[in-house]
């Protein structure tokens, strides 16, 4: 798929011989960095020439995606540097950098970069001895990592990952039986029959099976003599969230949707980032014995323990329909999280051996955009993926493109993805966008004890900062 | 030819692939790549997936039609003037090995869209004279499978050099084309020839998947009829369900859309062809902003009638779908073409 190989080379015009020399991008705040390295000129003081310093007004302004331009555009190695925390020109555009920049750096990280291409800094406007250092020991760093090559190259056909990723363990509970799913079913086109009928709510989103053996597909049901179609069973895999907003818009009116306790958080992520109204959604909770492919017990499933929505308007059992959010009176049994035990082999193999794992993964990507499609929390009007002036991500359907349409889109659900692994479900190539989505995760919550839950009212993660935020920056 | 042919076992198949590899040929088969069946190119029999029936998650017109191709490449150089440069020369000869004999008809569908009448375009004219095809006859019939209502069979020749059709103890093969031919190589002269009883039994065994698919022909005056479809209501209906992501269109064996970009810096650049599909939003998206599909049932509307109704009747007849399924099986929410035509042929009548 390498069709555009070898386009990308920079001419280096400057060198006279072939000696390599590295290149690096230096991403710098107006206010302190780049006074900073200005003075380190006028006061002489000599240091590798091998930076090239692109101003900006703030570090917060720093968008991942000019980090990975770089690399896609040659660059050997990618510095980022602001104001000290408490110095920001903007009072705290760097804050809310530090927190951004760190996840995308763990992202990157995960995926496999060479952790001495990419270096955070503090380098005030009074700084220019630690700037001249700092790029002296990012010089020596790049140097010894070497050039970076092809960016995001394809995957070598013959390379085969030398680790496996463990087989999910045993369920922790077995699979409902039909009379079950058969009573949850009847209450539930029962109760959907009422508030349709008393108008209280002008939809109601939920499930009916599809064409296909034991597929369930999403329905829209808009009167109670059509409620018949609805059905509840273990194969509900689908987020009916995603239609949320939208259904809401063309109901002209509340909608009630049926919600297992992972698509309840895709509604309290829409709910707090204002796509949807709390009066305009009515949430339906099953209690949820877990999502069952064929005979395994779908992989989020196996620790959750939260047989029904906190959220829930209504929770819908097989003993009937009551009103308000009623948890199950016995604890149900979980497992670990069969995810968790793959990333910790992932996490331990060495960066390089990421990086293939992950190209290999990212080769497959056709660019379908499924996983943003099927993503409740996808809402943009217009996806970075359809911005072309400038093309942010290359729409090539390539190693570059690839890379950066997976990481990007990842970045963006950055403590905002609700843990559905729909994204992965849809992916016809079955890449492993579940790993990805948590390993952000967990990140997030070993560095900002945040975890994406049902509370509307929390803000999430990287849309605030603390002042004392774990800081690795230099 | 039909009636001639050989008697292979499996190890005469594989002896078979190896001695096209070693002929310095591109071999592209069924194989596995991480934990799904995709067609890639192979460097050893041992790699090719054909068990059973070979089923690839997507079928293999991106060796034809590259995901992402490049047209050209330019240069800046220091007097500020441009350099072009042509695309790639056409890669070696290749044989796409095992494919379904859906996937084939549908690369006879991109025949249509790239080569047309006249030259066509030359990037896929050169690649597609450097290719053959062996298929390989369908022994089941998936719950997704309709190629009987759109002019193919399990054992269906269309697009096809030479095909393998499952046996009881090995594989049939024919030859179908001197193209075809070529691929033997001589190594013929080694197997064992094939009786009428082979052929029966292997053409009841068609007529057996035939019949489990149980989907009887579109009728020929569907394309003309569906037209009438265009303005009715029912598409909102159909579409209700549908997010708009691509996989429909870039799993199928005969969606030819493309998007042209110019991947480029200040000093260099390509301009690539990549996929491109109706089901996105962006597809028909103007510069001013207007869209003239505006919501996800005119662009479902599109893909259903380009398929059905204005390809068929531009080209005799001949539908743009080949029932592999794929977009049945993979679509996310259960979007179901089948179903889709069916309801809109009835809803027209009425």
């Amino acid at each position: 798929m390498s069709a555009t190989a070898g386009a990308r080379t920079v001419p280096e015009t400057h060198c006279a011989d072939s000696e390599w020399r590295p290149k690096i991008v230096a991403l710098v705040c107006n206010w302190c960095t780049y006074t900073g390295a200005d003075m380190a000129g006028t006061a002489r003081r000599t240091y590798a020439p091998y930076v090239r310093v692109v101003r900006l007004l703030c570090s917060g302004r720093i968008d991942p995606l000019l980090i990975l331009q770089a690399f896609e555009q040659g660059a050997d190695a990618v510095l980022v540097s602001g104001c000290h925390p408490g110095d920001c020109h903007y009072v705290q555009g760097n804050l809310y950098a530090r927190r951004r920049l760190t996840v995308f750096e763990s992202l990157l990280d995960f995926v496999g970069l060479d952790q001495r291409r990419l270096h955070y800094a503090w380098v005030s406007a009074s700084e220019a001895v630690k700037w001249s250092h700092l790029v002296d020991e990012v010089t020596a760093k790049v140097r010894e990592a070497g050039p970076l090559g092809k960016w995001a190259r394809p995957a070598m056909e013959a390379w085969q990952p030398p680790f496996e990723l463990p087989e999910p363990g045993p369920e922790p509970r077995p699979k409902p039986g039909d009379a079950e799913s058969a009573a949850i079913t009847g209450h539930l086109r029962e109760l959907a029959a009422t508030l349709l009928d008393s108008e209280q709510v002008k939809l109601v989103i939920g499930h009916t099976p599809g064409s296909l053996p034991g597929q369930m597909v999403p329905a829209f049901v808009r009167s109670g003599q059509e409620t018949g179609v609805l059905a509840w069973n273990d194969r509900c895999a689908g987020n009916l969230a995603v239609y949320l907003p939208e259904m809401v818009k063309q109901a002209g009116g509340r909608v009630a949707v049926v919600v297992k306790s992972c698509d309840a958080r895709a509604v309290a992520g829409l709910l707090r980032e204002n796509q949807v109204r709390p009066e305009d959604a009515v949430l339906l909770g099953v209690e949820c014995a877990g999502i069952w492919h064929e005979d395994r017990l779908a992989a989020r499933c196996h620790s959750c323990a939260e047989a029904v929505s906190p959220l829930a308007d209504w929770t819908l059992t097989a003993s009937g329909a009551v009103e308000g959010s009623v948890p199950p009176q016995t604890e149900r049994a979980t497992g670990p999280d069969p995810r968790s035990a793959q990333l910790a082999v992932l996490e331990a193999r060495p960066a390089a051996e990421r990086w293939e794992f992950w190209q290999r993964e990212f080769d497959r990507c056709i660019r379908c955009y499924a996983c943003r499609a099927v993503c409740p929390l996808c809402y943009c009007q217009t996806c970075i993926a359809e911005k072309h002036s400038p093309q942010w991500i290359s729409t090539a359907i390539e190693g570059p493109g690839n890379l950066a349409w997976n990481v990007t889109r990842a970045m963006h659900l950055a403590g905002r993805c609700i843990d559905c692994d729909e994204c992965a479900r849809a992916c016809p190539a079955d890449i492993r966008l579940d790993l990805l989505n948590r390993a952000v995760a967990g990140e997030i919550a070993d560095r900002f004890g945040y975890q994406t839950g049902s509370d509307p009212g929390l803000p999430a993660p990287l849309t605030t900062f603390h002042p004392d935020d774990p800081d690795g920056f230099q | 030819m039909t009636g001639a042919g050989w008697r292979l076992s499996a190890a005469e198949v594989k002896e078979w692939m190896e001695w096209l590899l070693a002929g310095g040929r591109r071999v592209v088969a069924p194989a596995g790549d991480g934990g799904l069946v995709l067609f890639r190119q192979v460097s050893s029999a041992g790699e090719v997936r054909l068990e059973g029936s070979a089923h690839a998650r997507w079928s293999p017109k991106e060796f034809l039609f590259p995901r992402t191709e490049t047209l050209m490449s330019y240069t800046f150089d220091d007097s500020n003037s441009i350099r072009l440069a042509p695309p790639r020369p056409a890669e070696m000869e290749q044989v796409l090995f095992g494919v379904q004999p859906c996937d084939a008809a549908g690369l006879m569908r991109l025949d249509d869209v790239f080569l047309g009448d006249g030259d066509g375009d030359q990037l896929y004219a050169d690649r597609r004279r450097r290719t053959a095809v062996v298929s390989l006859a369908c022994a089941v019939a998936r719950p997704e499978c309709f190629c009987t209502a759109v002019g193919g069979a399990p054992d269906g020749t269309d697009g096809s050099d030479a095909q393998l059709l499952p046996a009881p103890d090995g594989y049939l093969l024919r030859a179908l084309t001197p193209k075809g031919r070529e691929l033997l190589g001589g190594l013929d002269s080694g197997w064992q020839v094939t009786t009428d009883k082979d052929w029966a039994q292997a053409r009841a065994q068609a007529e057996r998947v035939a019949t489990e698919i149980g989907r009887s022909p579109l009728p020929g005056d569907l394309p003309g009829r569906l037209i009438g479809a265009f303005g009715l209501p029912i598409w909102s209906t159909l579409a209700e369900r549908c997010l708009g992501c691509g996989i429909c269109a870039y799993v199928c064996p005969s969606c030819s859309c493309f998007d042209i970009t110019d991947q480029a810096n200040a000093y260099c650049g390509t301009r690539c062809r990549s996929w491109d599909t109706c089901t996105l939003a962006g597809f028909t998206r103007h510069a001013s902003g207007h869209n003239p599909r505006p919501d996800q049932p005119s662009r479902f509307r599109q893909r259903v009638l380009h398929k059905f109704a204005y390809f068929p009747l531009e080209s005799e007849g001949r539908l743009m779908c080949v029932g592999c399924g794929r977009c049945v099986a993979l679509c996310p929410v259960g979007m179901d073409i089948r179903s889709a035509v069916d309801n809109t042929a009835t809803e027209v009548s009425t």
